[in-house]
């Protein structure tokens, strides 16, 4: 009897493991954001999806943002997904290096939008030459400003460096702290040195840099330390960043006791949830530090990869193909207030930002994924607790530098 | 001649008892190897309509416990068995526990023991082969040069001789709380309930506690030190001259301030300890010990004292294990910023090899194996001395 029953048991598991194996037509999708706009966004385009594709079985799947740093790599290794959502740049370096991303060259080649619209963003998915993922969405950084305090300075926004200094000083006349941060995460601090080793040594020294070819104590790494000691001194930062997270740092700026934010676009939705409005917030791009410089911008994106281990890739390939169409792409921004990889791809013009972040970046000279997402992880998280020390005690550059020598001669091995 | 008939009769019971026992281990073993593989066509084609899913792991525990139930019948049923029954019974009683203690604990320690050799990111390839080096010593000579793993270190000491105040200050609420009157078991309860609430949220009380921005400390301070202005917007504004500490975001004060917070509960633990040993105090040599004159610091010393050393001991292991177990507290409170002066090396190895994908497995089991040395200095003491108490104990 005992026997009959595990025997019964037994075919039906075995059943069940099989069926699964033969239905060819599932999707497994996982996404990474369950934020209210960006989930409801992703479950419009996998709605859109399933209508174009009604022999298609859809699972989608999502989870929290920071978890899913971690279980990405289980999911890689045994339990794969068909699509999974990861940065690219060298954040997918380890994945890719290990096999365990699946190469999507041959889509990039074949389809229509990904061969055509995708060049600005086509570096960036792309490694030893191939190509990993497809790009959902990206987004400017910059400086996001009081405009009602500039006007009551009668400010204007600075074009370069020294102009941005003397906004500072006035601006500390009048008792305004230009620059509010919160660096308790470190990876703001990491935004302000981008951007200041973009304006000062360029595009390539930050991708040489991350890429471990450029020491930290390189004369030009340390001129991008000298300037932000000019900036720290003059255009100070809120004192107490470094137990505040970047969402904390908006109750100064929403206050009016600092004028300017180095910030992602992301950021725009909270300062209106903190009260205020289009007419109290402006955006400008980092202003220039050395003169003729090919201006390169900050744009990370985000986007969706295939596990090498996946089991139902024609349909995951279908997938990425039709996020990768200009309607698509359109709307799914348009939700999340961000731009579209695809160039094609309409863009929210009631939305100031969103238009001066085309702007920004369809005119920028080279688009850096940010540094946690250049450098590899284990050289970011150092580099960016050396970005936190360094602001709240300057003197200690050397110290910092060396170690950071240290940790890359190790790092890039 | 009776004896010889009984123990033959009880053999021959145990034989069948032997055989039915063997075959249901036999069945649900291979059963337990076809459930793991799945290439069972012809049973597949039977149940193929249905499409319940019954979870496999299920039916393969059922079955482990099973074939275990038969095997422990097979064993009590040999006559080997019976006849060194005392020797085998605490080994069998022991095995399961052996078993799960060598796959969770021993055998992980050799593993990251090994892991600290090498130079791995913690991925297995798609064909699922390792993609690590080995790189000998490398990783501890890294660490040695490593700033931050001093001040892990250094931080590691202080959370040990820092959480040792739980132990007196302890001891002092308990023997002001151990007096009977109205209303002391709220007190007591009050003096308690810190203990009972989980770490997380006591570290969130504190950060919360500690921020300069709106923290209880800051709202304090600006009492003292701070005014209202109004700023250039017409909004309201605290300008504060000196301004408030920011305990979590200042390298000297973070890590003093995450132990004042684990003290908290921890000093509630050893409270109620010591209340329990209160209670068994012999009163009689109280009254002996009052008869010969003794009272307050001298009756405490050489009379209550000697008495509570149980409970003394036990306190202080448990507050070793709190000072060791600081991971939870770092964690919610300050992720060992700023820039890694609150670390402690549990939490910097769990830093470098798992948090955010930094994922160097490597050194992070170097700093795991390093901190398995200093903890088993404090493991053979205590094992050691219970040891010695058993000892005396015969």
């Amino acid at each position: 009897m005992k026997f009959k029953l595990n025997f019964s048991l037994t075919s039906i598991a075995a059943a069940a493991l099989l069926s699964t194996s033969a239905m060819a037509s599932d999707l497994v999708i996982t996404f990474d954001d369950l934020n209210p706009d960006k989930a409801a966004a992703y479950e419009a385009a996998v709605e859109a999806f399933k209508k174009a594709n009604p022999d298609i079985n859809v699972v989608a799947n999502n989870g929290d943002r920071e978890a899913h740093k971690g279980t990405i790599r289980n999911a890689l290794q045994n339990d794969s997904p068909d699509l999974i959502t990861w940065y690219p740049g060298n954040r997918m370096g380890p994945f890719v290096d290990a096999g365990l991303f699946m190469d999507i060259s041959d889509l990039w080649a074949s389809d229509p939008n990904l061969s055509g619209n995708f060049n600005a963003i086509k570096p960036t998915m792309t490694r030893d030459g191939k190509q990993w993922g497809v790009p959902y969405s990206y987004y400017q950084w910059g400086v996001y400003y009081r405009k009602d305090i500039y006007e009551k300075l009668g400010l204007s926004e600075p074009k370069t460096w020294d102009e941005l200094l003397g906004n500072c000083d006035k601006m500390k006349e009048a008792g305004v702290t230009p620059f509010t941060i919160g660096t308790k995460f470190l990876w703001t601090a990491a935004g302000v040195f981008d951007y200041l080793n973009l304006r000062t040594n360029g595009y390539d020294v930050h991708n040489e840099l991350t890429a471990g070819k450029v020491k930290y104590t390189d004369p030009r790494i340390r001129d991008t330390f000298a300037n932000w000691e000019t900036m720290l001194d003059r255009c100070s930062f809120v004192s107490t960043h470094a137990t505040m997270s970047w969402q904390d740092a908006i109750a100064p700026f929403a206050n009016g006791d600092a004028a300017m934010y180095v910030m992602g676009n992301f950021s725009v939705g909270q300062y209106k949830d903190a009260g205020l409005t289009d007419d109290q917030i402006d955006f400008f791009q980092f202003p220039e530090i050395t003169p003729g410089l090919p201006r390169a911008e900050e744009a990370p994106a985000d986007a969706f990869f295939i596990p090498a281990k996946a089991t139902n890739v024609e349909n995951a390939k279908k997938f990425l193909a039709f996020i990768a169409t200009p309607e698509i792409q359109s709307e799914w921004n348009k939700t999340i207030g961000q731009l579209p990889p695809n160039s094609e791809a309409a863009i929210n013009t009631d939305d100031k930002f969103i238009v001066e972040g085309m702007e920004t970046l369809s005119t920028a000279a080279g688009l850096a994924q940010f540094y946690d997402r250049d450098a590899p992880a284990a050289m970011a998280k150092e580099g960016m607790q050396g970005f936190q020390k360094f602001m709240l005690d300057p003197s200690s550059l050397d110290e910092i530098l060396e170690n950071l020598d240290k940790v890359q001669a190790e790092v890039y091995k | 001649m009776n004896t010889a008939a009984t123990s033959t009769d009880r053999f021959s019971t145990s034989a069948g008892r032997m055989v039915v026992a063997a075959v249901v281990m036999l069945v649900c073993v291979v059963l337990l190897m076809l459930v793991s593989t799945t290439g069972m066509q012809g049973l597949l084609d039977l149940a193929q309509r249905t499409e319940a899913r019954v979870p496999t792991f299920l039916v393969r525990i059922s079955l482990i416990i099973a074939a275990l139930t038969a095997a422990f019948f097979f064993i009590t049923s040999h006559s080997y068995y019976k006849r060194n029954k005392v020797a085998i019974a605490p080994w069998m009683f022991l095995s399961v526990g052996l078993v799960f203690f060598s796959i969770y604990v021993i055998v992980p320690i050799f593993q990251s023991i090994s892991y600290s050799f090498t130079r791995w990111d913690g991925l297995y390839d798609f064909n699922g082969v390792w993609t690590g080096e080995w790189v000998g010593l490398h990783n501890y000579k890294l660490l040695l040069d490593d700033p931050n793993f001093y001040t892990s270190l250094w931080n590691n000491l202080l959370w040990l001789l820092l959480f040792m105040l739980a132990v007196p200050i302890g001891l002092f609420i308990a023997l002001f709380l151990n007096q009977t009157v109205a209303g002391i078991r709220i007190y007591k309860s009050l003096f308690f309930f810190p203990f009972v609430i989980s770490q997380v949220v006591v570290g969130l009380i504190f950060t919360w506690a500690y921020n300069p921005e709106f923290g209880l400390l800051s709202e304090i301070w600006s009492w003292f030190f701070c005014e209202t202005k109004t700023n250039i917007m017409g909004n309201l504004t605290r300008v504060c001259s000196p301004e408030p500490p920011s305990i979590l975001g200042d390298e000297t004060m973070a890590t003093y301030g995450i132990i004042a917070a684990g003290l908290w509960p921890q000093i509630a633990y050893c409270m109620i300890l010591y209340l329990t040993g209160l209670n068994n105090i012999s009163s009689d040599q109280i009254e002996a010990g009052r008869l010969d004159g003794a009272k307050g610091w001298k009756m405490l010393r050489h009379v209550i004292l000697p008495q509570l050393k149980p409970a003394t001991f036990i306190a202080i292991v448990v507050t070793v294990i709190g000072a060791l177990r600081s991971f939870d507290m770092i964690a919610t409170m300050t992720q060992g910023g700023p820039y890694g002066s609150s670390n402690v090396l549990a939490y910097y190895m769990y830093d470098q090899a798992v948090g955010e994908g930094v994922g160097r497995y490597g050194y992070g089991s170097a700093i795991a194996t390093v901190l398995f040395l200093i903890m088993l200095v404090y493991i053979s003491y205590f094992l050691w001395r219970m040891y010695v108490d058993e000892m005396e104990a015969k």
